[in-house]
């Protein structure tokens, strides 16, 4: 295919950047000058197509920064990091690094935090439906076996942490959010993010909670996953918080060293 | 025969509207959604398709398989494509005419093709490729244009005939696509349906476009104008009644637009076919 792959190349080049169109019109017809015009209505296409898969990915962000200001932010990103996939559900994943070192967003430092958040939501949108599975067994477990096991978490279930009230400031930007708009800023937040049934949820986390969740879910036992809850606060209620996990069906199974 | 245009039409399912039409299921011959949407493992919007797939017949829509990139096919998304279909069964599997990649950079649109042997040659051979992945044929569509290449050796339309002959895929005829080339570039869009046979048309789709600086855009969000009904009614006349899609992507009406779109597809339809059968 050398011919079209020039052909492609060359497009490609003049979608990206109108100072190179001249290269186009040995393909296509018309002048310089309508080739341009049309040229620059494709390549609106590519920004808004690119600017609408991140809105939905970062709706908060987006509602933090204003529509103008994002449309600029959306830009900048897809100029340095431009769409790689078919499937637009996968574009922005870098997002949260990228926001890190913009200098227009610098007066907003928990940003960066926000954005981590709002991917981890993104992805646990579409992420596999929990499993059901047998709650009585988790009970039976011999007490002598209980510090050896390990959770089985939904997919989707992500740990956001933060020096910012980055749970707080994510829930009053939701649609339907109608308490007060209001934000501490003195307080540190982590922040669950999890699947309950078809519902992505965000829950502000105590330190100890977090430091147990976090522990758990990189695939520590439940032995030392709460030596470090307990580490962080000694008021750790590990029953409070397994009861809740396992309801919501976040924690959706366990293994045993036997098992394995 | 006689109910068959009304079971024929079709709207493409969007967010906005999944709980009206689940709640009032209305008299619709198929849903049409964007495969892509549908690539996840689970959730919200795949149990929300699931409810779909249980009301009615689905089609699904590609746009981003980029089947003209002229480096390679994109095999991760075909996979994705794959796994999609396996799940949904649709009635219909569609994608288009056009390129969207290259190397590792995705523009995530439509980019027209040269219409080239050379082209028809790499278009057959990768619509092979996808039949074969899929186990099943699938429509390849006309894409609206705002350029148009120097050096082509045919129209779209009688590349799209041949493509179809060659590969056994079929035609999605997209009405208005094909009326917004006829005023881009300025040729009769009678004279290309009469590239086209009837058994290659597999659907077709209607949708509302924008004119800006003298050039028709497609936009999918206005009704379908009267000249776009008009050309779908000579369709009709030729090629009988086929699935027909009302497509509306931006600046979503209220669901009883769409609908009141999909009762005009149904009327031309059953009207033109009346004509033929009485000729």
């Amino acid at each position: 295919m050398p011919e079209l792959l020039d052909l492609q190349h060359d497009m490609a080049g003049a979608l990206q950047d109108a100072g190179t169109v001249s290269r186009t019109e040995r393909w296509l017809s018309g002048d310089a000058g309508l080739i341009e015009q049309r040229l620059a209505i494709y390549r609106a296409n590519v920004t808004a197509a690119a600017t609408k898969a991140l809105a939905a990915a970062y709706p908060v962000i987006q509602q933090v920064v204003g529509d103008e200001f994002f449309d600029g932010l959306a830009r900048a990103y897809q100029r340095l990091m431009p769409s790689t996939s078919g499937d637009l559900y996968d574009y922005g994943a870098t997002f949260a690094g990228f926001v890190a070192e913009f200098p227009h967003t610098q007066s907003l430092p928990y940003l960066p935090d926000l954005a981590r958040l709002e991917w981890a939501v993104h992805r646990a949108y579409g992420a596999e439906d929990a499993p059901a599975w047998d709650r009585q067994a988790l009970a039976q477990i011999e007490p002598t076996q209980q510090a050896a096991v390990r959770f089985v978490w939904a997919t989707g279930t992500a740990i956001g942490e933060s020096s910012f009230p980055i749970a707080r400031i994510w829930l009053i930007h939701q649609s339907g959010f109608d308490g007060e708009f209001s934000v501490d800023w003195s307080v540190r937040e982590s922040a669950l993010v999890a699947r309950e049934g078809f519902r992505v949820v965000v829950r502000a986390l105590d330190a100890c909670d977090a430091a147990f969740i976090a522990s758990s879910l990189a695939g520590a036992a439940l032995g030392p996953s709460a030596e470090r809850a307990l580490a962080a606060d000694p008021g750790f209620d590990l029953g409070q918080l397994l009861g809740r996990l396992v309801a919501s069906n976040v924690i959706c199974g366990f293994n045993t060293d036997k098992d394995e | 025969m006689t109910n068959l245009p009304d079971r024929t039409v079709g709207i493409g399912l969007r967010q906005p509207h999944y709980r009206e039409v689940f709640e009032r299921t209305p008299a619709l011959g198929f849903l049409e959604v964007h495969s892509e949407n549908f690539f996840l493992d689970g959730g919200a919007s795949m149990h929300a398709l699931e409810r779909a797939r249980a009301a009615y017949p689905i089609s699904l829509h590609g746009v981003g398989l980029s089947l003209g990139s002229a480096d390679a096919l994109a095999q991760v998304h075909l996979a994705k494509l794959k796994r999609l279909v396996d799940r949904v069964e649709p009635t219909l599997i569609s994608e288009h005419l056009s390129w969207g990649s290259l190397g590792a950079r995705h523009f995530n649109d439509l980019l027209p093709m040269p219409h080239t042997r050379e082209v028809l040659a790499l278009l057959s051979e990768r619509v092979d490729r996808v039949q074969t992945v899929l186990n099943r044929s699938i429509l390849i569509e006309n894409v609206s244009a705002y350029v148009a290449y120097r050096d082509d050796d045919m129209t779209e339309t009688a590349l799209l005939a041949e493509l179809a002959r060659r590969t056994g895929c079929g035609i999605l005829l997209d009405i208005n696509n094909l009326y917004v080339n006829a005023v881009n570039f300025g040729f009769d869009p009678v004279a290309r349906l009469a590239e086209l046979s009837p058994d290659a048309i597999g659907e077709m789709h209607l949708a509302g476009h924008t004119a800006a600086d003298g050039c028709l855009i497609d936009t999918h969000g206005t009704r379908v104008c009267a000249e776009v009904w008009a050309l779908f009614e000579e369709a009709c006349r030729r090629f009988g009644p086929k699935p027909t899609l009302i497509e509306w992507d931006t600046d979503l009406p209220t669901l009883d637009v769409l609908l009141d779109e999909a009762a005009t597809a149904s009327s031309i339809a059953h009207r033109s076919t009346i004509e033929v059968s009485h000729a």
